[in-house]
C-alpha cells in the first residue's frame, strides 16, 4: 500500500515529459492550482466538516494582492504573494471569528453572503481595477517576471507547492490537530465535553486552510496574468473547490488531487469536443455529480474504492483462489 | 493507485485523438465565444454571423458588389482555399479562455483567431496569443486597453469606449451648431465592468469637447426601483441624458422617468439594454425620440447591408444585430488580410492585418474604414446614432447616412 502514493508523485513528475504537447502541459498545470486551492480547502471543509462556501476570498486575495503590488509599484508578482497570505490569514481570523459561532447549513451561508460581499466591495474599488480587472506583466521584463510560453515551469512550480500542502495535511492527519478535527467533524459536542478546544481549532483549520487556499490563487495569477472580480471572487471559484475536493473524497488526503485528475481534463475535454455543438454540458456534469455523490457516496471516490469496489475485487480474487 | 494512473493514460489517450486532423487546402480560423454562460445568446449570435461571413468568402456571392472576397469562392491568392472555422466555449472564463487559445493554436493550428465578446476574457486569451505569435483579431469587446499593452499580434476592428464618446460629443457639437441647447450632459451608468469603462470614457472626451457633465450616476442594474436616481436628474436638469445600461434596467427607466413626469431634451442610450429586441415592444410607445448608437443598418433593398441581413435572417429567423455584425466584419477583415499574405505564416498574415486600408464602401458596418495603428487598434473605428421613430430605430447621424430627419427634442410619451 505504501508504494501508492510514491507511483502517483513519480507519474505527476514525468507527465509533462510524457506528453509534450502545449495543451497537455498547460492542462496539467490548470490540474494542479485546482488540486492546490481543492486541498486546501478539504482542511477545514473535509477534516474538519466544516463546509464554507467562501473560500473564492481567500483564493482572490492571493490572486489580487501580487497584482496590485504590480499595478502599484511594478514588482514582479512573486513580491506580492505573501502579502497574499497574510491578508488571507487576517481574513480567515476575521470571519472565523463570528461564523464559526454558526453551525452546519448557517456557517455555509454565512460563508456564502462574505464572499459575495468580498466581490461586490472588490467590484467597485477603482484601485483594484473595479468590475474589469487587474493586469500582470503583459510581457516579461526577466525571469522575475514568471512569464513563460511553455507551461512546464509553471507545472513544476505548482507541483512543488501542491506537494507542500499535501506534506503539511499529511503531518497534520497524523497529528493530535488532525485528530482533533476528526472529532469535532464527527461531533461536535461531544468533542467539546471531552475537553477539544472546538472554537480554537476549527478556528486554526481555517486559517492554515485560508493561507493555501491563497497560495493556489498567487499561482492562478502568475500563470493567467490578469484576475478580475468573478474569476477571483466568484461563487463559482468556491464551488468548484468543493466539488473537485468532494468528488475524489473529503476528509482524505489524495481525494482532492484525484478529483482534480478527473474533473479539469474532463471539463476541457467537453469543451474540446462539444466546442461548437452541446454547450453548457459542463454545468451539466457539475450537476450531475454533485447528485450522485450525495445521493450513493458522501465519501467520495476514495471511499467508494475503499468500502465497495476493493471488497469486490478482494472477494472475486480470493473466489478465484478456491478450488 | 495503479488503476487511477491507467484511467489517466486512457482520458488523455482520448483527448490527444479527438485532435482532428489537418485537412490540406483550408485555411483554419479560431473563433473564441462564450457558447455557454450568461452571454451564451451573443456568443452563439456572434458565431453564427461569422459562418454568414465565412459562406460569403467561400462561395462566390457576386450581388456583394465591393466587399472583399465576395464574388469569388475561397480565397483566390491561396488557390481558392477554402476558411474553415473552428468554434470553442470559453464560458466568459479567462483562464478557460487562455487555455481554449492554447488548445486551438497548438493542437488544430488555427492559423489567425477572432473573440472574445467579454472584455476579460479577451485580455487573457490574447496574452496567450501574443506569446505564440499567432494574430487575434478582437471584432467586439471594447475595454479600452486590450490594444495598447504593446502586444504586436492584436487587431481590434470596433469602435470603442473613446469611439463611442467622441461621435456623441462631435453629434452634440453638432446640435449646438445648429442652434439646439445641448451644453450639460448628465451620464447614468450601470455598475459594472462595462457601465464603468463606457462612463470613464463619456466623461474624457465630455471634457475633451467643453461639454460639462452634471451629473454621473452609477447604479446597480439589478434595481427593481430607480426613483432617486430619476429624481437625482430632475434636480440637476442636464439637457441631455446618457445612458449605460442593460435592459430591465433601461426599460424601469423609461417608466420611472414617464410616472415621475421628467424628460431632458435628448435621451441617448449606449447600445446594450438600448438595442435589446425587448426594448422596443415594451417601452416604444413612452421612449419615441430616444437616441442609440449602432455601427450596424440594415439599409434599402438592394443594398449589401440589405442583402447580409437577409442571408443573416434565413439562417436563424433574426434579424443581424449591432454586436454580432461587428464580429463578422472583424471576420472579413481578417480573411481580406489573410487573402492578400497569400500565406497562412502568421508573420505574413500580420504584416497584411498592418497593411490593410479598407474603404467604406468595402465595409457592411458604419466605420469610417479599416486601418490599424501601431497598438492594432482601427483609427478609423465609427458608429452611427439612430433614433427611435414609431417602432424601429432609424440613422439620423451623421447626415450623410441618414435615412430619416432627426427629432429634437425627443417627444417621449407626449404626442
Amino acid at each position: 500500500m505504501r508504494w501508492r502514493p510514491f507511483a502517483l508523485a513519480a507519474a505527476l513528475l514525468v507527465y509533462p515529459l510524457l506528453f509534450r504537447g502545449a495543451f497537455y502541459q498547460d492542462m496539467g498545470a490548470l490540474v494542479l492550482i485546482q488540486a492546490t486551492s481543492a486541498s486546501a480547502w478539504n482542511i477545514v471543509g473535509g477534516y474538519a466538516g466544516q463546509v464554507s462556501v467562501g473560500h473564492a476570498v481567500f483564493f482572490g486575495a492571493g490572486a489580487y494582492l501580487p497584482v496590485l503590488f504590480y499595478e502599484l509599484w511594478q514588482l514582479p508578482l512573486f513580491v506580492g504573494v505573501p502579502a497574499g497570505i497574510a491578508v488571507s490569514l487576517a481574513f480567515a481570523f476575521i470571519i472565523g471569528l463570528p461564523t464559526f459561532r454558526l453551525r452546519g447549513h448557517y456557517f455555509s451561508m454565512a460563508t456564502i453572503a462574505v464572499a459575495e460581499l468580498v466581490r461586490l466591495i472588490v467590484s467597485n474599488s477603482g484601485f483594484l481595477g473595479g468590475a474589469i480587472g487587474l493586469m500582470g506583466p503583459a510581457r516579461p521584463r526577466g525571469w522575475w517576471d514568471l512569464v513563460f510560453r511553455s507551461a512546464v515551469p509553471y507545472y513544476y512550480i505548482f507541483l512543488a507547492v501542491l506537494g507542500l500542502v499535501l506534506l503539511a495535511t499529511w503531518q497534520m492527519e497524523r497529528s493530535r490537530f488532525g485528530y482533533y478535527l476528526r472529532a469535532i467533524r464527527a461531533d461536535e459536542r461531544a468533542a467539546k465535553s471531552l475537553g477539544v478546544p472546538v472554537s480554537r481549532y476549527k478556528l486554526y483549520a481555517f486559517m492554515l486552510s485560508a493561507a493555501f487556499t491563497a497560495a493556489a490563487g498567487s499561482l492562478y495569477i502568475i500563470k493567467t496574468g490578469f484576475i478580475d472580480p468573478e474569476s477571483g471572487f466568484g461563487i463559482l471559484v468556491s464551488v468548484q473547490m468543493i466539488i473537485i475536493a468532494a468528488l475524489g473524497g473529503a476528509g482524505t488526503l489524495l481525494g482532492p488531487l484525484l478529483g482534480a485528475i478527473l474533473l479539469v481534463p474532463l471539463q476541457t475535454a467537453t469543451n474540446t469536443w462539444f466546442g461548437g455543438g452541446a454547450t453548457g454540458l459542463t454545468y451539466i456534469f457539475y450537476g450531475g455529480i454533485i447528485m450522485l455523490i450525495a445521493r450513493f457516496e458522501p465519501g467520495g471516490l476514495i471511499e467508494l474504492w475503499r468500502l465497495r469496489i476493493a471488497p469486490l475485487l478482494l472477494r472475486r480474487r480470493g473466489d478465484a483462489h478456491a478450488p | 493507485m495503479e488503476k487511477k494512473s491507467c484511467f489517466l493514460c486512457v482520458t488523455l489517450l482520448a483527448l490527444a485523438l479527438a485532435a482532428p486532423a489537418h485537412a490540406a487546402k483550408t485555411v483554419k480560423i479560431g473563433l473564441l465565444y462564450p457558447l455557454s454562460g450568461n452571454a451564451a445568446a451573443a456568443g452563439k449570435s456572434a458565431v453564427q454571423a461569422i459562418e454568414v461571413g465565412a459562406d460569403i468568402v467561400n462561395n462566390a456571392h457576386p450581388e456583394l458588389k465591393g466587399i472583399p472576397l465576395a464574388a469569388t469562392a475561397g480565397l483566390p491568392r491561396l488557390g481558392g482555399a477554402k476558411i474553415v472555422l473552428d468554434v470553442a466555449d470559453h464560458q466568459g472564463n479567462p483562464s478557460i479562455g487562455q487555455s481554449q487559445t492554447l488548445r486551438l493554436i497548438t493542437q488544430d493550428k488555427v492559423v489567425a483567431l477572432l473573440g472574445a465578446y467579454q472584455s476579460n476574457v479577451a485580455f487573457a486569451a490574447t496574452a496567450v496569443s501574443e506569446r505564440y505569435g499567432i494574430p487575434f483579431v478582437v471584432g467586439d469587446s471594447v475595454a479600452a486597453n486590450i490594444t495598447g499593452r504593446g502586444f504586436k499580434w492584436v487587431f481590434r476592428t470596433t469602435p470603442i469606449a473613446s469611439d463611442f464618446g467622441r461621435n456623441y460629443m462631435e453629434f452634440l457639437g453638432d446640435m449646438k451648431k445648429a442652434g439646439r441647447k445641448a451644453d450639460t450632459i448628465a451620464i447614468v451608468n450601470e455598475n459594472t465592468d462595462y457601465g464603468t469603462s463606457v462612463a470613464q470614457s463619456l466623461i474624457e472626451q465630455a471634457k475633451k469637447a467643453g461639454i460639462k457633465v452634471v451629473a454621473q450616476i452609477p447604479y446597480n442594474a439589478n434595481s427593481t426601483d430607480v426613483t432617486a436616481q430619476v429624481l437625482q436628474l430632475k434636480a440637476k436638469n442636464p439637457d441631455v441624458v446618457i445612458f449605460v445600461s442593460y435592459t430591465s434596467d433601461a426599460i424601469l427607466y423609461m417608466k420611472t422617468m414617464k410616472n415621475l413626469d421628467y424628460m431632458p431634451s435628448m435621451i441617448i442610450g449606449d447600445d446594450s439594454g438600448f438595442s435589446d429586441p425587448s426594448f422596443i415592444p415594451a417601452v416604444g410607445p413612452i421612449a419615441q425620440g430616444v437616441m442609440n448608437r449602432s455601427a450596424w443598418a440594415i439599409g434599402k433593398p438592394g443594398s449589401n447591408t440589405y442583402k447580409i441581413n437577409a442571408m443573416f435572417k434565413k439562417k436563424t429567423g433574426r434579424d443581424l444585430d449591432d454586436t454580432s455584425g461587428r464580429s463578422m466584419e472583424a471576420f472579413l477583415v481578417l480573411a481580406d488580410a489573410i487573402n492578400r499574405a497569400g500565406s497562412t505564416a502568421p508573420k505574413k498574415i500580420r504584416a497584411a492585418l498592418r497593411a490593410t486600408d479598407l474603404k467604406p464602401s468595402q465595409l457592411m458596418m458604419g466605420y469610417h474604414g479599416v486601418k490599424f495603428d501601431k497598438t492594432g487598434q482601427n483609427i478609423l473605428a465609427a458608429t452611427y446614432l439612430v433614433q427611435l421613430q414609431g417602432k424601429e430605430y432609424k440613422a439620423v447621424w451623421p447626415s450623410k447616412s441618414a435615412v430619416a430627419k432627426l427629432e429634437w427634442p425627443m417627444k417621449g410619451w407626449k404626442k
